[in-house]
């Protein structure tokens, strides 16, 4: 079936099972690969992405129903090169993982910031609930979070 | 082109957006067998974990206006079925009688899953026990609506259980209707993590007092013990007429608890899930005192 995505700014057109999770469409036709398809459950978070700018899980959304719609990946939340807010402070805190967790969890963050600017701490710890760190890391990157919001 | 194996078998489907319900329940008449609805994808997108086929056709539900909203009636209020469970919590956070319903919809899974999976979903997926709003649903009393492109018939939440998993092709959950009473609800869950888990046993509390807190009408419904939630009658008639006492219906609750058979899993083993029914009944029945 020729479907097309909207994605981080660009039309992009492809042919697939309308079925295919998002995630497979972006690793594996567009290369976007900040997107891990790892428990492919949605308990993970690791394929995190913004859909119309929601936190969305694309292991379970199909991308017949993806049409449409503005996809933003990892990738693409640098505007111009200039990283974001969320994705600076957790530089400035070197509150990097293995990478398996961490775009899932920067996608989720930069939500957080955009959607609920006084968010507290307690609240970075809710909007994290369905992002999970295998390394336990979980500590330095709410830190990086509340630092970030608060700067704001 | 999809990496995950267990997608690759079969021929490419249809998946068609319904703008409206006559067009859904036309196009999963003309599918038959073949089709199925598509609500928020939480379940069906999770088929190829459970070695599941997946249909060749399917009828996507959640942008047909009428199944999206949260109507708020006098006397009851009615849930689309293509209703979120972040939409619903959202929906219903200043009516304390529905704190019950309002619990399960906002601590099931994960912000991301509340934020996709719909209480239709919720209902209908025959083989998720852990399903947080159908034992939520039960102690409110909730009906449900079935339509089809020739006729709707509302039927009580127990009766569509036992028979969902032999709904006709063509017929879909479109909306749940809840009565609205002067009660106390409480939700009451225990997952194996703080949050984000999908909970070993499910207590969900709806009990009219009098002044004295004598319990005057009550239903207590268990989920995820058992493959299906159903309500716990014994319980119920046993606490009816006497003070709510937190500590006294923990105790009975002990005594009454061997009639569930708990299912064995992964994550805990049968017997475990039966005996966290009293200690949930406890926390219910205290948090449905403070409501």
């Amino acid at each position: 079936m020729a479907l097309s995505l909207n994605v981080n700014g660009d039309r992009r057109g492809f042919t697939a099972d309308p079925v295919t999770p998002l995630v497979d469409v972006l690793r594996e036709e567009f290369h976007l690969t900040g997107a891990k398809p790892v428990c492919r459950e949605g308990f993970c978070g690791a394929c995190m992405v913004l859909v119309d700018d929601r936190p969305t899980l694309s292991c379970l959304m199909p991308a017949a129903l993806a049409q449409g719609c503005e996809v933003r990946t990892v990738e693409g939340l640098a505007a111009n090169g200039t990283l974001n807010p969320i994705q600076q402070a957790l530089e400035a805190c070197d509150a990097v993982q293995c990478g398996m967790c961490f775009p899932g969890m920067v996608v989720t963050l930069t939500h957080l910031m955009k959607a609920t600017p006084g968010a507290t701490r307690d609240d970075v710890r809710s909007a994290l609930t369905g992002n999970i760190c295998r390394c336990t890391g979980y500590e330095s990157i709410v830190e990086a979070a509340v630092r970030a919001l608060t700067a704001t | 082109m999809t990496t995950n194996p267990l997608l690759q078998s079969g021929p490419a489907g249809s998946f068609y957006v319904a703008p409206s319900l006559p067009a859904a329940l036309d196009a999963l008449s003309d599918y038959g067998t073949a089709g199925a609805p598509f609500a928020g994808g939480t379940w069906i997108m999770r088929s190829p974990i459970r070695h599941e086929q997946l249909k060749a056709h399917y009828v996507a539900i959640g942008k047909i206006p009428e199944l999206s909203a949260v109507k708020i009636g006098t006397d009851t209020i009615e849930i689309g079925a293509a209703v979120t469970h972040a939409a619903l919590a959202l929906a219903l956070a200043r009516l304390p009688e529905f704190g019950v319903l309002t619990a399960a919809a906002g601590r099931a899974a994960n912000p991301a899953i509340r934020a996709m999976a719909t209480i239709g979903g919720n209902l209908s997926a025959t083989a998720f026990a852990a399903a947080d709003c159908v034992p939520a649903l039960l102690c409110l009393n909730a009906e449900v609506e079935i339509a089809s492109r020739n006729d709707r018939e509302r039927i009580n939440l127990e009766q569509f259980l036992r028979m969902r998993s032999t709904l006709a092709p063509g017929r879909l959950l479109t909306r749940i209707v809840v009565p609205r009473n002067a009660r106390k609800t409480a939700h009451a869950r225990l997952p194996l993590r703080q949050s984000g888990d999908y909970p070993v046993a499910i207590v969900s509390l709806a009990v009219a007092t009098d002044p004295a807190n004598r319990v005057q009408a009550v239903r207590i419904a268990v989920g995820s013990v058992e493959p299906a939630a159903r309500r716990w009658v014994r319980l119920e008639a046993a606490l009816l007429g006497h003070v709510l006492n937190p500590v006294q219906a923990t105790k009975v609750a002990a005594e009454l608890a061997d009639e569930f058979t708990g299912r064995d899993s992964v994550e805990v083993p049968a017997w475990y899930r039966v005996s966290v029914l009293p200690s949930l009944v406890r926390r219910a029945a205290v948090a449905a005192l403070g409501s």
